[in-house]
């Protein structure tokens, strides 16, 4: 068993491959910060990713020898499905059920489209095979596994040369048996293909879900095992650690070499990384409640942080595009039932474009003009105006070069294009025309934060704000003053965020079962005996002793009838007295009405699901200082701050003349990872840590928009 | 009206359709039935002072313009008398321009002041609103006094205090209590959720500017309506669709669509369509005009709002007393089927205009098994929308596994469906060697198979179509295949009509198998690629014998 701490005086890397960079973190022997950011390599994403790490240990003039462990997110399992490119794949599952993966959910994505067409199954119908057997709901056999059928249809799989077997039958997750005898004779008879079975991947009710779990699973297992083993290669041959781990898409790290079991948990781990690089820059400043904001170039995330925890995801698809009512329109992707951090996704960044309907009306993306060609002000090819180019107007963005003087500006071309699509046609001045995008995608961007607020019932209001992301500073004022958001922090490296998440995040694994049973009258046994196994089943996959790790122990409850569950700690399970199902109900009618407004005292609550995360600390702990550099000289421009306060000569700060207190808008921070924008009723000051907080004035939003137009 | 600047209109239409689509998933993470939560037949607005849809959350369109008339009738006999803590309940169709019985409002007025300035509007469709029918969709109904539970809008809340008695009354005629107050909740739950955001709306920009941007919505649905219509070809184009029909010996039900194009403006006249029928499948007007928004919104390109100014530019006529305009007493609980077909032949009509946006006819709507017992001591009622397989369209073949147009519904799980009803699933997926023929086909057909395992006897019954008059194709392409519906008593195979009037009674051990229409095909089918062919036959959609006879082009010299 290995020590994971056993390296301590030895450095901590992180690598997280995003679609255009590669940024690498590190965490200097002084606890202070390095970063990093290089071109991801598309055609062979380990060596980008090697090549960066040994770019900033030779900045930092280190060793290779000097690092002692590399944390990773990688983008190689959500690109399979997005394009196309996983394992061929076959399924086999329970006779008559062939085609529950193509059959879906039925509902569709959009409304009002007779063209719609279906993304196609990740295992095509040719490939899916039925085997003669049956269970009931609660794990009895009505039909006993036909082992004939089964080599019938290994035969026809052996044929068809595929690289990946998922097995998905009927009922599993209550009797997990036929599944296990169907991958040993897979095994036996295939030994070389990838197999997934349902009962390990997802053992829960939902045939569908389970089943395009489990299909995804064998999906991208292929090339995410080709990838770490050639990024395991990459590491060993430049002299650093072999030994890696990786984010999982419920933001916890695992051994690389755990995450071939489970290949599909790591499909959201990028994003996640972003979320617990905010989780770790809130706590540090204070805050237990926070809204985590992610603004790129392409989109803008938002993710729930509440009471320090992370808020999971029950109804997550994979490859399902960026909609606007996306927790309502469903079916566009790929269910994928796997612990994922419930981040809700607009299509609005710097690079979205700015066009006019039929009617007239302004609209925001979800086109994006991306790096190529580029919003209008970089002279690049790109005509269209961008969210970029209307801050570009309205003097929030520096007029000679963004990215710390790595990409060129030219403003006229900012304003050529917005005068011709927005201002002119619409007939208003072109500071408004400007101002009014910047207004709308704060509009837009609010569905995203609401979907993971409001639509589950709490009220943004309660919660701060961390702006992160190349646009998180530059927009998350404004999205905070629409939402009623009174405080915003910007934390140092803002734009390569999601690398330090991975700095931060703890080893964490976690494994569920399906249960189905009142609170009332379930057997305490079971309960214990299932928590016992599955306690035994996460610390294994963390190769630990029991005592090893910490234990959550959690279930998902409902009310007996309802179709939706929501998770309660669930420690009591351990020791179910009749007193504590009697808590435990409490807390989950607590639960309820704090989401849905009501309670039922009268109706019986049934566990659908247990649920076991083991963790072991492994976060750096407290945060890196951040380190000063040399001071730039205070400068001024003029910037339209809207109809209010019109144009203003505002100061251009660098981040530590924030240091001495606060300080009243308005002001912009400049930096070479963003722009952070202090309208001027709001005040900012520096923390010990080096974030930025902004205060919004509370009475701002009754009142500001009372002025006639 | 004063000038509204654009931007703050799009600011606010984004903040109306955020607050109609939160009350969605606040309804459905609340609910109890199947229907609701699963097959999401419900739909959630927010409407101004006046009773106008300002948004509708994306769930059913088939709901589409529906709260209107609902709103007018409402607000006409409370005239006067509504209050601040008031919360409204209907269904009628003809008391309170309702849909059909299990469709329940829940309407409450939101108020700034002491002034009215607009509406929170779910509707459900419930599990069971009592009737002679479990799940009341009656289709042997000839009143629809037979049909349950009549509510006209009743304060269900007054100024805050909740009227218990009506609560009672409908917790004792429903069959599923439990599940329709649990969905009522659910349905209350939502609506608390819309007063709060609206009313955050309010103190963040004022009513004034609400208001004036509420009035100014409609008015730019309107424009764009009328910017999409006059791209359209003007003329009139006829359809006629059919219903196969009541019961054992059914008479065609004719649906039949005159859709003028003039400029800016579509008129849809539905003279020629059937008297209405004793049967529950008789629509009364407000749903025929949903449909027809329906319709017409899926041809359009733009994202047109939700809101009640698209409605202007479009007119709906149909003469009283026929299918798609019942009057009192004729019966409406099954009237999504002919819904369905209102929207098809609307699209029959548009493929004269418009060739390029619209399939050839598909499978017309969810066929709906209802299985109704007791089991374990408890009256149960399960009922769901089984879905869906469209025709071809000129750039791809029909879908499989897909909703109606005019209904986004799910399935629901098969594990969930054995876990708590005495039904086992024995066979769900596609079927080979059906689909209209075409250079694209039809979508196949697919199978649902059920099994009662009940010990005690239930009773089960069905609406489906499609059996006579069968999903036609498009420029040549094929038709697709009807339904087949049988049910195996001891060996014996009974075929069920499409529109089961009178339930049967279903033992343990019986067998309920449904095979759903297939979509029409587009094109001729000696077009069909080659390649095409083959993948079909190696997917197992077509057999090579069945390929072979149907695509002889794409086996010559093989």
């Amino acid at each position: 068993m290995t020590q994971l701490n056993d390296e301590q005086p030895k450095l901590r890397i992180a690598a997280d491959i995003g679609g255009t960079f590669t940024d690498v973190a590190l965490i200097r022997g002084d606890l202070t910060i390095a970063t990093r950011k290089v071109s991801s390599t598309p055609e062979d994403y380990a060596r980008g990713v090697a090549e960066g790490i040994l770019e900033l240990v030779e900045v930092e003039g280190l060793a290779p020898s000097d690092i002692g462990e590399v944390m990773h997110a990688c983008t190689v399992a959500t690109n399979a499905i997005l394009e196309n490119k996983g394992a061929r794949t076959a399924l086999i599952t329970t006779e008559g059920f062939r085609d529950v993966l193509e059959m879906r959910r039925i509902r569709v994505p959009r409304l009002y489209d007779p063209l719609y067409e279906k993304p196609p199954a990740l295992s095509p119908r040719k490939w899916r095979f039925e085997v003669a057997e049956r269970l009931d709901f609660q794990g009895n056999v009505l039909t006993p596994l036909d082992e004939s059928s089964v080599l019938t249809a290994i035969d026809a799989i052996k044929a068809a040369e595929v690289d990946a077997v998922a097995v998905c039958l009927l009922h599993s997750y209550a009797n997990s048996e036929h599944e296990r005898r169907i991958g040993a004779l897979i095994k036996e008879h295939l030994p070389n293909v990838f197999v997934s079975l349902s009962v390990d991947v997802l053992p829960e009710i939902r045939e569908y879900e389970r089943t395009s779990t489990t299909v995804i699973n064998s999906f991208v297992g292929p090339p995410v095992k080709s990838y770490l083993d050639s990024l395991r290669e990459r590491l060993e041959a430049a002299g650093l650690p072999p030994k890696f781990f990786m984010m999982h898409s419920a933001g916890g790290i695992v051994d690389s070499r755990t995450v071939v079991a489970k290949p599909a948990q790591i499909v959201e781990c990028g994003p996640a990384a972003g979320v617990i690089g905010a989780r770790a820059v809130m706590l540090e400043a204070g805050f237990s409640d926070a809204i985590a904001f992610d603004m790129g170039g392409t989109t803008a995330k938002a993710s729930l942080i509440e009471g320090g925890a992370l808020v999971r995801a029950d109804d997550y698809e994979v490859g399902g595009g960026i909609s606007l009512s996306s927790k309502l329109a469903k079916g566009g992707g790929y269910a994928l039932k796997l612990p994922v951090i419930d981040i809700s996704e607009v299509g609005a960044g710097g690079g979205s474009i700015v066009w006019r309907d039929r009617a007239g009306a302004l609209k925001i993306g979800p086109h994006s003009a991306g790096a190529n060609p580029g919003p209008a002000c970089y002279g690049i090819g790109g005509t269209e105006p961008t969210v970029t180019d209307a801050n570009m107007v309205l003097g929030f963005l520096n007029p000679e070069a963004l990215a710390g003087g790595a990409v060129p500006v030219t403003p006229a071309l900012s304003r050529d294009a917005l005068s011709r699509v927005v201002a002119e046609p619409m007939e208003i001045d072109l500071d408004r025309a400007a101002y009014g995008v910047h207004e709308l995608v704060s509009t837009v961007m609010t569905r995203a934060v609401k979907s993971v607020t409001t639509f589950r019932g709490r009220d943004p209001r309660d919660f701060a704000m961390i702006a992160f992301g190349g646009n998180g500073g530059i927009h998350s004022v404004s999205l905070a003053r629409a939402l009623g958001v009174s405080k915003v922090i910007v934390p140092p490296g803002a734009g390569v965020l999601s690398a330090l998440g991975l700095l931060y995040a703890d080893i964490e694994t976690s494994a569920s079962l399906a249960l189905l049973k009142r609170i009332d009258q379930v057997d305490p046994d079971l309960v214990r005996n299932s928590f016992q196994s599955l306690s035994e089943q996460v610390a294994t996959e963390l190769s630990r002793e029991l005592d090893g790790v910490e234990l959550v122990f959690e279930a998902d409850f409902r009310y007996r009838g309802q179709a939706f569950e929501l998770p309660v700690p669930f420690d009591d399970g351990l020791n179910l007295t009749p007193e504590a199902a009697t808590r435990i109900r409490g807390l989950f009618d607590a639960a309820h009405e704090r989401t849905y407004g009501y309670l039922l005292a009268e109706t019986p609550v049934e566990i659908v699901s247990l649920r076991v995360t083991a963790r072991v600390q492994k976060g750096a702990g407290s945060l890196p200082e951040y380190l000063r550099r040399d001071q730039t000289p205070e400068t001024t421009r003029s910037v339209y701050f809207g109809p209010d306060w019109g144009r203003v000569e505002t100061a251009i700060i660098d981040r530590h003349a924030l240091s001495t207190g606060d300080r009243q808008g308005p002001c912009i921070i400049e930096e070479y990872e963003g722009t952070t924008i202090v309208p001027p009723d709001c005040t900012a000051h520096l923390d010990a840590k080096g974030n930025i907080i902004v205060t919004l004035p509370v009475a701002a939003q009754a009142t500001r928009h009372e002025a006639a137009e | 009206m004063s000038k509204i600047d654009p931007i703050r209109l799009e600011v606010m239409k984004n903040a109306f359709d955020a607050i109609a689509d939160e009350m969605a998933l606040m309804l459905m993470r609340a609910a109890y039935s199947p229907i609701v939560r699963d097959s999401m037949d419900y739909s959630t607005a927010i409407c101004d002072a006046f009773g106008q849809t300002l948004a509708q959350g994306v769930t059913t369109p088939m709901h589409l313009g529906s709260f209107y008339d609902a709103m007018q009738h409402l607000m006409e006999r409370y005239a006067g008398n509504i209050h601040a803590g008031d919360v409204f309940i209907g269904n009628d169709p003809y008391a309170a321009a309702g849909q059909h019985l299990p469709d329940i409002y829940i309407v409450e007025p939101i108020f700034h002041g002491d002034t009215l300035v607009a509406w929170t509007t779910t509707l459900a469709h419930h599990a069971d609103v009592g009737g002679i029918v479990p799940g009341s969709n009656a289709l042997g109904a000839e009143e629809i006094y037979q049909e349950g539970l009549r509510l006209p809008f009743l304060k269900l809340y007054d100024r805050g205090v909740i009227n218990s008695a009506i609560w009672e009354i409908i917790g004792l005629n429903v069959r599923v209590p439990g599940m329709v107050h649990g969905d009522l909740r659910a349905q209350l739950a939502a609506s608390r959720a819309g007063q709060r955001s609206f009313g955050e709306l309010i103190s963040r920009y004022g009513i004034e500017e609400v208001l004036a941007c509420a009035e100014e919505l409609h008015d730019y649905a309107e424009r764009l309506g009328r910017a999409e219509i006059r791209d359209l070809p003007n003329g009139t184009y006829h359809f006629t669709d059919h219903m196969d029909g009541l019961g054992t010996s059914p008479e065609p039900i004719v649906i039949q669509i005159a859709l003028t194009i003039h400029d800016e403006t579509i008129s849809v006249d539905l003279a020629g369509s059937s008297p209405q029928v004793k049967g529950g499948v008789n629509t009364p007007l407000p749903f025929t005009k949903a449909s027809v928004y329906t319709a017409l919104r899926s041809v359009m390109q733009s994202e047109i709002p939700n809101c009640h100014g698209f409605e202007r530019v479009v007119t709906v006529t149909a003469p009283k007393g026929t299918v798609v305009n019942s009057v009192h007493p004729a019966p409406c609980g099954a009237r999504g089927i002919t819904g369905y077909r209102i929207i098809d032949a609307m699209f029959g009509a548009f493929a004269q205009a418009l060739p390029d946006r619209v399939t050839a006819d598909g499978m017309g709507g969810s066929t709906v098994p209802t299985f109704a017992g007791v089991h374990e001591d408890q009256a149960f009622v399960f009922t769901e929308t089984v879905m869906g397989t469209w025709g071809a369209s000129a750039g791809h073949d029909g879908q499989v596994g897909v909703p109606h147009m005019g209904a986004n519904q799910a399935n629901v799980p098969i594990e969930m469906i054995e876990a708590t009803y005495p039904l086992r699933i024995r066979r769900y997926g596609i079927v080979p060697d059906t689909g209209g023929a075409g250079r694209t086909r039809g979508g196949n057909s697919f199978i649902r198979e059920y099994e009662y395992i009940g010990e005690e006897e239930g009773v089960m019954s069905l609406r489906s179509d499609k059996r006579d008059f069968l999903p036609h194709g498009l420029f040549e392409g094929g038709e697709g295949t009807g339904p087949i519906s049988i049910l195996i008593q001891n060996g014996q195979e009974t075929e069920l009509p499409v529109l089961v009037t009178e339930p049967y009674t279903i033992r343990k051990g019986d067998v309920f198998r449904h095979i759903s229409p297939s979509g029409g095909g587009f094109g001729p089918a000696k077009d069909r690629a080659p390649e095409q062919v083959r993948e079909d036959v190696e997917a197992g959609l077509l057999t090579e014998s069945y390929a072979r006879v149907t695509y002889p082009h794409a086996f010559q010299g093989k």
